[in-house]
């Protein structure tokens, strides 16, 4: 089993949000700009990594039975901390999250993570996993939520692109949401069925 | 029921080494996390009072309040104010000085739609403070009315309504107490 590949497979042939399509809600409410949307790919990539580390550590201990409620208390902690720290350390972006920081704790792809491979798996290859997922994550994230903001605000990390065009506010709403993320796994799936062929 | 002890006691051991890393987490970060509430609080009263050299924080009947002290004369007061939204609270505080005339108005806590009702903090390119907030300087807040002295924000009358009524309202009723 190589390591490098345990990384390069989140990025993309198993990306959490275009190929697993996992944590699908925090996508779709947070990337209404550059910086929430880096902002929550950069906490939930910190969970990722705490927590497969953590759980990996304890894949022998742990008894079959017992092994969700196990899972949910770590994640748990470690979305904790995130959500405290980001409250002493990065208050706006704290606010502009609200809610979806604790959310981190049914995000899928985090649990998705623990049962499907740290808990079979030792820390190091747990580490590459997680790095790799969570930078999945991160620039799947990026890349909508950079689409929305220009399109929606006319912005991108709040500098105005272009003053003189007035977006679609529906772009920064649910429905561009929807729409950005449907095309996108459209696309992708199209490039790539394409290749196969 | 060996099983369920030995299962009994895997599970609490973790919740327990989980419990003290967070007692660790939630120490360190206390006094931060205070610190930059309190830093909020202020720039916000500055901002919406910015005669003022130092604030006394007092209470009237269930109105948190500061009293806006140049030397040691009271110049005015800001009120903490809080509104139904369209979206959840929208939390703010208003400057006034004796006579009830408003002199700055600003929001701590929002959570209304982007792009609409949020825009009430938007800052347009180029200025320096949000154009809905700054129609609030020099009124009279019980004057306050939306389409006669307070223009909305394109596509969210509910938001700019209820943040003109909420200062109306909670101004009024101070007012009227503290003078009493």
């Amino acid at each position: 089993m190589k390591l490098s590949g345990e990384f390069i497979k989140g990025l993309w042939r198993e990306n959490p949000t275009f190929r697993i399509v996992l944590g699908l809600c925090p996508t779709l409410a947070v990337s209404t700009s550059v910086s929430n949307g880096l902002g929550m790919g950069i906490a939930a990539t910190f969970v990722l990594v705490g927590s497969n580390i953590f759980i990996s550590m304890i894949r022998n201990i742990v008894p079959e039975k017992v092994r969700i409620p196990c899972f949910i208390v770590t994640i748990a902690t470690f979305v904790t901390i995130v959500e405290l720290s980001m409250k002493a350390y990065a208050p706006v972006l704290s606010r502009s999250l609200g809610i979806y920081v604790p959310l981190i704790v049914v995000n899928c792809i985090v649990l998705g993570r623990a049962e499907a491979f740290s808990s079979k798996y030792p820390p190091f290859a747990s580490i590459m996993d997680a790095l790799g997922m969570g930078l999945g994550f991160t620039w799947a994230l990026v890349l909508i939520s950079a689409i929305r903001e220009a399109c929606g605000n006319g912005t991108i990390l709040g500098f105005y692109i272009c003053k003189y065009f007035d977006p679609p506010l529906f772009m920064i709403l649910a429905p561009g949401a929807l729409l950005t993320i449907g095309l996108l796994i459209g696309c992708i799936n199209y490039f790539s069925l394409k290749g196969k062929r | 029921m060996k099983q369920l002890a030995k299962f009994g006691i895997i599970l609490g051991s973790i919740c327990l080494i989980a419990t003290l890393v967070l007692a660790v987490t939630y120490e360190v970060t206390k006094p931060k996390i205070e610190a930059q509430r309190k830093a909020e609080e202020e720039s916000a009263l500055k901002m919406v009072m910015p005669e003022a050299e130092s604030f006394v924080e007092k209470n009237i009947d269930g109105i948190d309040y500061f009293d806006a002290l140049k030397g040691t004369s009271l110049i005015g007061y800001c009120i903490k104010i809080t509104g139904n939204g369209y979206n959840g609270y929208i939390r703010m505080i208003v400057g006034i000085d004796r006579q009830g005339m408003i002199k700055g108005l600003e929001i701590l806590e929002q959570a209304e739609t982007p792009g609409l009702g949020s825009r009430i903090t938007e800052v347009r390119p180029g200025e320096k403070e949000a154009y809905f907030l700054k129609q609030f300087k020099g009124k009279l807040a019980e004057n306050l009315a939306i389409k006669k002295n307070i223009d909305a924000i394109t596509g969210a009358t509910i938001t700019s309504k209820s943040v003109a009524d909420a200062v109306k309202k909670t101004v009024t009723e101070f007012l009227s107490k503290v003078k009493k």
